[in-house]
């Protein structure tokens, strides 16, 4: 059984859809990743899981987010729960790392005692005994020093060793689930190498499940087993890593391999980029948002809703067999 | 106009370099103190860096935050003013203009920026973004000056009718084709594209790269890539320079840098970006870097990069590699031949 | 030109076209919009439209004349004996048997000339001197930076003496007057607007689309004139919103102590609240009109500040 079961997510700000119907699930040790652009829903149906987007008042104002769907973790339907329950879930069970790792961390706070704070809370453990801890998980992230750091400040810390901290708190009571939002994307390539690293030791070396929401299909190719490409609020393709880089079936896949400058291709090898931008866009009910950038398009594209097809390796393109 | 400037260019080419380079160092002073400040220190952002970039070609510098990329980017365009070293373009020595004529000779270089909304003033209208260049430098009439911007939005990819639109009106690609598009209004010789499609989406960032591509054979142009991404530097560049700590460290043909990298830094870099492609991430050797960038106000003695050096050895500590050609057009500075 | 050029030409008209409907217009007017929306907006500027029809119209409201003594022999001081709220005194009378309501409806336009002349003594001023302070430190050099310290130093002492004390020395200097008050008050905000405009425009100094003229060959002047002072007026503007009802509650306390105007026949507010303090006991209701309606307007004045904050906040605008 998954361990994460993602049903027909959808999330409205006001009167506009962001998520759209986004169905995924992530197996228990398995790493899953959300890939897409700006504004594709990605980010915000992580914070959708973890409970955090602003609740919608009953007056319908304030801005705040309108979701359903179902999100089933471990036989449980995290929407269903209590802001109480949701609490002491969080943390302890699912754990999530953010892109900003400085405005993530309290600045007024040194860091041990950030870390100890999340060891009381959620697995009661106190003075010596947390401060040991603390030392064990910077020492596990790899941060030099472990004993020196836990007294020091964010600020002091550089960008990948603020980014390494976060990944200590939210490892710090084993969760089941450990959802990265952009992990690497604020921080230089070879910092972001050595966090991808960690990421992955910790998951083999734990047995986690991780949720990887990025943007950069590179990340993604070395990551993850399971790719759910969204656009414009829904999936439009999903498959293993491996099947989906060789045989990308939705034209959107296709055109963002298409538009990434490959180290492996020859030199200044023409870009095929999507053209547009991501303001051009259908409502899916009339057809797929994505034909205004498609070449492919035809009159069939636009002739109502296209479907998710496909079980192993699912599409939402009703030209898919025309592209195989 | 552009194209007898692009005749001028190419007869240039053969003689020398647009634009040179020689030991440009930029510092900025590190100050102290309440009423009296002091100065304690200097951040070495550029130290002592030589480069030249013929007519029509592109040279992509490369390096992580820190690296002093920028700085040496504005530097060139005496945005920033250097410590040291002279830049030269086309014949003219920039280091030496005084304010009016630097002024005025900025005509001949300009500068497109990593946030396109941020770049562009938010009170100004694409009409006005785009006739201010012209308008300071005395060029044309207003008839003239529209046509010309008509002309430009063209170039970019974007139709006249938003002239009379405000920057948060666009989207994040449409805003970097019009800072492109007022980088390009005075027809300059060089342009200094600091990360241009950095804040950009994946598949827009494809769109400006073949854009960049374009107007360079379409207008001459000469370009000075930043950024911090080395797939996108090897697709726009004609020549590679890899910056660490205010220093060049490596210096080749593109094809010969991604090639055949020779110093250990461009080694880790390479092999830490990630493909899109599972084959190659699984079988592809990592070369991780410890610990993050020293501080260019303190940089270690002897070779900068020994710090996080996997190959580092004791002479590294003692010695500054010399910036040597270890094969034709392929400089480096490592005591190794790696 | 290609065709996959043109096709891309086509799609980007059309994004124009859809965008357009969404938000258009430069950001002022886009901010005007987002007030019209703002129910603390309305209330504000209802208030303040009202203060100010009224403080223009006074004289033709009013009834009576602000010092025609009618009544003047239903009022008994001793025994504090005020004839109250009544068809034809709608506010009652006041001490020497003048109508209330014409004197709150006459007084409107001094409290509103003081309020209006004294901001904009220290928004000019203050203007001045914080905008060439952000020039000269951000494109005069080192000199610049030393001449902008010594400005700013002078700046945060002014800024370090109590308001009501300064504005009691000048007011000590030039006698009570009408004029004295809004000098007083005027100056008492100099440093305050000096401040804010200066690291509003140190703030827009370092954005990248200073950087962008100057690497366009922009002439210093120009760049102050065109690029930075137009970004960083909205925060001094709403500050302005905001000292105007400062300065009327400031110009109220300063005609209470005795500096404002003396000439009963041009009634004010502060004046009317210092007048009535004497017989604060037996008659409170002289001091409420006044003191009422200064701090309505006062109130008007800031929900309109606010309003304005928040619909100028780049923040909360991409929120939106």
């Amino acid at each position: 059984m998954a361990l994460l079961e993602v049903e027909d997510l959808r999330i409205a700000f006001g009167s506009s859809t962001v998520v759209d119907g986004v169905s995924f699930h992530v197996d228990e040790s398995q790493v899953v990743s959300l890939v897409g652009e700006s504004g594709c829903g990605k980010s915000v149906t992580s914070l959708a899981i973890m409970g955090l987007l602003p609740k919608l008042r009953k007056s319908g104002r304030g801005g705040g987010a309108a979701v359903s769907g179902r999100a089933v973790f471990d036989g449980v339907d995290l929407f269903g729960l209590s802001a109480d329950q949701m609490r002491r879930r969080r943390g302890a069970d699912l754990a999530m790392v953010f892109q900003d790792p400085l405005s993530s961390l309290n600045p007024v706070v040194p860091i041990g005692r950030q870390i100890t704070e999340v060891l009381e809370r959620h697995r009661g453990l106190r003075g010596e005994a947390a401060r040991k801890e603390a030392e064990n998980l910077l020492d596990r992230v790899g941060i030099p020093d472990p004993r020196r750091r836990l007294g020091e400040y964010p600020h002091q810390l550089s960008g990948g060793m603020r980014q390494r901290v976060l990944i200590a708190i939210a490892v710090a009571c084993a969760p089941r689930l450990l959802i990265a939002d952009e992990p690497t994307t604020a921080l230089d390539v070879t910092i972001q190498a050595q966090i991808l690293e960690l990421l992955k030791d910790l998951v083999d070396a734990e047995g986690t499940a991780l949720l990887m929401i990025t943007h950069d299909l590179g990340v993604v190719a070395g990551m993850c087993n399971v790719v759910n490409v969204l656009y414009s609020g829904r999936v439009v393709e999903s498959s293993s890593a491996s099947r989906l880089f060789a045989e990308p079936t939705h034209p959107y896949t296709v055109g963002l391999l298409g538009s990434i400058p490959r180290l492996d291709l020859p030199i200044h090898e023409p870009l095929k980029p999507i053209r547009g931008s991501i303001a051009d866009v259908i409502r899916w009910g009339d057809g797929c948002a994505f034909a205004p950038r498609c070449d492919l398009v035809g009159a069939e594209c636009v002739a109502g809703e296209p479907m998710l097809k496909g079980e192993a390796h699912a599409h939402r393109c009703v030209k898919a067999e025309e592209i195989a | 106009m552009s194209d007898n400037m692009t005749e001028d260019l190419t007869a240039d080419t053969a003689t020398a370099p647009l634009l040179a380079i020689e030991d440009l160092e930029v510092h900025f002073p590190i100050r102290r103190g309440i009423a009296i400040e002091r100065t304690v220190g200097h951040v070495r952002a550029v130290d002592g860096v030589s480069l030249s970039i013929g007519a029509g070609d592109t040279y992509g510098l490369v390096g992580e935050s820190g690296c002093g990329k920028t700085t040496l980017g504005r530097a060139v365009l005496r945005i920033e003013e250097p410590t040291a070293g002279k830049i030269r373009l086309g014949d003219v020595e920039v280091t030496s203009l005084r304010s009016e004529p630097l002024r005025r000779f900025r005509s001949k270089m300009q500068m497109v920026f990593q946030d396109p909304l941020g770049s562009l003033n938010p009170r100004h209208n694409v009409e006005m973004l785009l006739a201010e260049p012209l308008k300071v430098h005395g060029v044309g009439s207003k008839t003239e000056r529209n046509k010309l911007a008509t002309e430009t939005l063209d170039a970019v990819g974007l139709p006249s009718s938003v002239l009379d639109r405000y920057p948060h009106e666009f989207s994040g690609g449409q805003r970097q084709r019009l800072g492109i598009a007022r980088a390009l209004m005075l027809r300059p010789d060089l342009i200094v594209c600091d990360e241009p499609v950095s804040a950009l989406d994946v598949s827009i960032q494809a769109q400006v790269m073949n854009l960049l591509d374009e107007l360079q054979d379409e207008f001459g142009l000469t370009y000075l890539v930043i950024a911090h991404d080395l797939a996108v530097v090897r697709h726009l560049s004609d020549q590679v320079g890899v910056m660490y700590l205010g220093k060049l460290v490596e210096e080749a043909d593109s094809e010969a840098i991604y090639e055949h990298p020779r110093h250990p830094y461009t080694k880790a870099l390479l092999s830490a970006v990630p493909q899109p492609d599972p084959e190659i991430e699984a079988n592809r050797e990592r070369i991780i870097l410890k610990g993050d960038l020293p501080s260019p106000a303190n940089p270690p003695s002897g070779c900068r990069f020994r710090t996080r050096c996997p190959w580092a050895q004791d002479i590294c500590a003692e010695e500054e590699p010399v910036w040597r050609e270890a094969a034709t057009g392929h400089k480096v500075a490592c005591h190794f031949d790696l | 030109m290609t065709i996959a050029k043109i096709e891309r030409l086509d799609r980007l008209i059309e994004a124009s076209v859809t965008a357009r409907d969404a938000e258009s217009g430069s950001l002022w007017r886009q901010s005007l919009r987002r007030m019209r929306r703002s129910p603390m907006a309305i209330c504000g500027a209802v208030i303040v439209g009202l203060f100010f029809i009224v403080a223009l119209l006074g004289p033709w409201i009013a009834p009576y004349g602000p010092t025609e003594q009618t009544w003047g022999g239903e009022v008994f001081l001793n025994q504090n004996i005020f004839p109250g709220p009544r068809a034809e005194n709608w506010f009652g009378l006041d001490h020497l048997g003048r109508d209330m309501f014409s004197r709150m409806v006459v007084g409107a336009r001094q409290t509103m000339l003081v309020g209006v002349v004294a901001t904009l003594i220290g928004f000019a001023a203050g203007a001045v001197v914080g905008g060439f302070a952000a020039a000269a430190g951000t494109f005069g050099g080192r000199w610049g930076e030393r001449l902008e310290a010594v400005i700013m130093r002078a700046v945060d002492v002014a800024l370090s003496i109590p308001m009501l004390l300064l504005a009691l020395s000048v007011a000590a200097l030039l006698g009570p007057s009408l004029t004295t008050v809004m000098i007083a008050v005027g100056v008492a905000q100099i440093p305050i607007f000096a401040r804010m405009l200066r690291g509003s425009m140190l703030a827009q100094a370092h954005s990248d689309y200073v950087l962008a003229a100057i690497s366009m060959g922009v002439p210093k002047a120009r760049i102050v004139v065109s690029h930075i002072l137009p970004n960083s007026l909205g925060p001094v503007i709403v500050q302005a919103t905001l000292v105007l009802a400062t300065a009327i509650i400031e110009a109220a306390a300063l005609s209470y102590l005795g500096l404002g105007n003396p000439d009963p026949g041009t009634p004010e507010w502060g004046t009317m609240l210092a007048d009535a303090q004497r017989f604060l006991s037996g008659a409170p209701q002289l001091a409420i009109y006044p003191a009422v309606g200064i701090i309505i307007t006062a109130l008007g004045f800031t929900l309109l500040g606010e309003a304005m904050r928040e619909s100028l906040d780049p923040r909360l605008r991409r929120q939106q």
